[in-house]
């Protein structure tokens, strides 16, 4: 079955002050149908670049390779087209739910605004946006729908924010870090909100996160990115079991655990890296 | 420690806050909450007052504000004539309530279209690129460095003397302040977040500007509007009482304190009611601006309840 999103070589430059610099060097990513992706690797590892660059964000960027969506080619589309791809078929959830509201406008009209502008009448959005909200969790949806972005809590907040990002119901849904500016109760709730959404809609979800403790209750499959292409990939069980790149193994052995010895300096991933003998062949990727 | 205690007690929801040597708590409190207090509803109704006098002041004036009766002249604040009389026996009250129509309206256009030059001029300076910005930006370099008072000058020397040469010169130079600001405005609110997002949603461009961009940009721009109301308005009478405005005959505020300048002594009142329509309505407009900044500020809104 061919794959929603096929993402083949994908090269992204910025222009520097040394001249430009490349932070993508081939990026290779198939997301099925319903599938949900994880993408993981440090900070600059080029996840937020790579997502970013399948919706065309970064105007500075030089794009190389292929992006193609249901076999329609994203890095070629002219910009009005692309704009019917943004929020219509990809939505996104970014990290900060606060930053990334409109201070001045209401969460109904935030919400609403994803219909309203591909000529939803606003009864029907409104009616559409207060059904998401109550199934997203938030109380009294219909109450709140006219409330502002100060108003919620933080984990309010970021369900807003997926309500914006899911209400056109896109195909695929790419989540930057959603739940990094939430506490662990309220990441967990988001998370399981976020997974039986993508199962009820049969949505694509691509989670970008460091954080290797919320992957394996979510994904399906994991990419282990470094360096601005990816190093490894498989099925979450198998990454989590037998880790083959030396990287891979790093980050999962620095994942602090609650039973450790208190007095042992927290594992890095150079520490792993250090004490692996890197393995050579394809699996090294664009590592350096 | 009598300050402190007497700040303590004026603790309150109106309580000004910043001030020098207040409690803690005075100090951390926000300067403006979202509460009318009593010196805004008392601006408000005073603007509101010179808003009305602009539009029916003619229908209530007791005499005609230009009927020049010299038997009456210098006559002091009286029953007949509230305001007295100046040198040529024109009753002044009723040329203070014919000045608010010239007065304000000659604000109100110089304001409108200064915003509106500025708002345009600036926000394409600060989406437009680095050329267009350069470009814009020199233009309004050239605005600011002309002071009103020479272009009033030399359009009065062109177009003859009067009102209508203050208003053009005052446009002209008015709008680069606007411009400057607005594109700073733009500049700051045009990468944050929620544009983004918006843009992420797939949200034009014109809908993002005006939508997103300038919604978040604007607030400060209409408290400036507002104070500015004071400034133009002195301005434009300043530029009247040195002669370049509106001349001596007509009802305009700054030209009748021009003309009864002479006789301050002998006659006070033909100076200081028009003097203090200029102040009140500054003064008002001030706060009204301020009001307005915090009731636009839907996180000062919250803290109504």
């Amino acid at each position: 079955m061919k794959p929603l999103l096929e993402v083949r070589d994908l090269r992204a430059g910025f222009p520097g002050p040394d001249g430009p610099v490349e932070i993508l060097r081939g990026v290779n990513l198939d997301i099925a149908a319903g599938e949900k992706v994880a993408l993981v690797g440090e900070s600059g590892s080029g996840k937020s670049v790579t997502a970013r660059a399948v919706l065309r964000l970064d105007r500075d960027a030089d794009l190389g390779g292929r992006v193609t969506l249901d076999g329609t080619d994203l890095l070629t589309l002219p910009e009005r087209a692309m704009r019917d791809i943004r929020g219509a078929r990809i939505g996104l959830v970014f990290q900060d739910p606060l930053a990334s509201l409109n201070p001045v406008m209401t969460i109904g009209w935030q919400i609403m605004q994803p219909l309203v502008i591909r000529g939803v009448r606003k009864k029907e959005a409104r009616r559409r946006g207060i059904d998401l909200l109550e199934r997203l969790g938030v109380r009294d949806a219909g109450r709140r729908f006219d409330d502002y972005p100060h108003q919620f809590s933080g984990g309010m907040r970021q369900r807003v924010v997926i309500a914006i990002a899911v209400i056109a119901e896109p195909a695929l849904l790419i989540a930057d870090e959603p739940t990094t500016a939430l506490d662990v109760r309220v990441q967990a709730q988001v998370l399981t909100l976020l997974r039986e959404l993508a199962d009820e809609r049969s949505m694509s979800v691509l989670l970008i996160t460091h954080d290797l403790g919320i992957v394996a209750g979510f994904a399906d499959r994991v990419v282990v990115m470094r360096h601005g292409a990816p190093v490894e990939e498989g099925q979450v069980d198998a990454i989590y079991a037998e880790p083959k790149h030396p990287y891979t193994r790093g980050l999962l052995a620095s994942v602090p655990r609650i039973d450790d010895d208190p007095s042992r300096r927290l594992t890095t991933v150079d520490d792993a890296l250090d004490a692996d003998v890197p393995v050579a062949g394809a699996l090294e990727g664009g590592s350096r | 420690m009598k300050t402190a205690v007497v700040s303590m007690t004026k603790q309150g929801p109106d309580a000004p806050g910043g001030g020098r040597g207040g409690s803690i708590l005075r100090r951390t409190r926000p300067s403006r909450t979202g509460r009318t207090s009593i010196v805004d509803r008392v601006a408000l109704t005073v603007a509101a007052v010179m808003v009305l006098t602009a539009f029916i002041g003619p229908l209530l004036a007791p005499h005609d504000p230009y009927a020049v009766d010299l038997g009456q002249a210098l006559r002091g604040p009286s029953g007949a004539h509230w305001f007295g009389t100046d040198a040529n026996g024109r009753d002044v009250f009723s040329r203070v309530l014919y000045g608010a129509r010239v007065s304000l309206l000659a604000t109100v256009v110089v304001i409108a279209v200064a915003t509106l030059i500025g708002t345009l001029i600036g926000t394409l300076a600060a989406l437009g690129g680095r050329i267009v910005d350069e470009i814009l930006m020199r233009i309004c370099d050239i605005g600011l460095s002309l002071p009103a008072i020479i272009l009033a000058l030399g359009l009065a020397a062109a177009l003859g003397p009067g009102l209508q040469s203050a208003v053009i010169a005052l446009c002209l130079t008015w709008w680069p302040g606007y411009a400057r600001l607005v594109r700073t405005l733009v500049r700051d609110v045009r990468d944050a977040e929620y544009v983004e997002a918006a843009r992420t949603l797939g949200v034009s461009t014109p809908r993002l500007v005006f939508r997103h961009v300038l919604p978040n940009s604007l607030d400060t721009l209409y408290v400036q509007t507002t104070l500015d109301v004071s400034a133009v308005m002195l301005v434009i009478s300043g530029l009247s009482f040195v002669g370049v405005g509106a001349q001596v005959p007509s009802a305009e505020w700054g030209a009748m304190i021009a003309g009864a300048a002479g006789n301050l002594t002998n006659g006070w009142w033909a100076v200081v009611f028009p003097g203090l329509a200029i102040m009140l309505t500054a003064v008002s407009f001030n706060l009204v601006g301020d009001w307005l900044r915090v009731r636009n500020d839907p996180t000062l809104r919250g803290r109504q309840s």
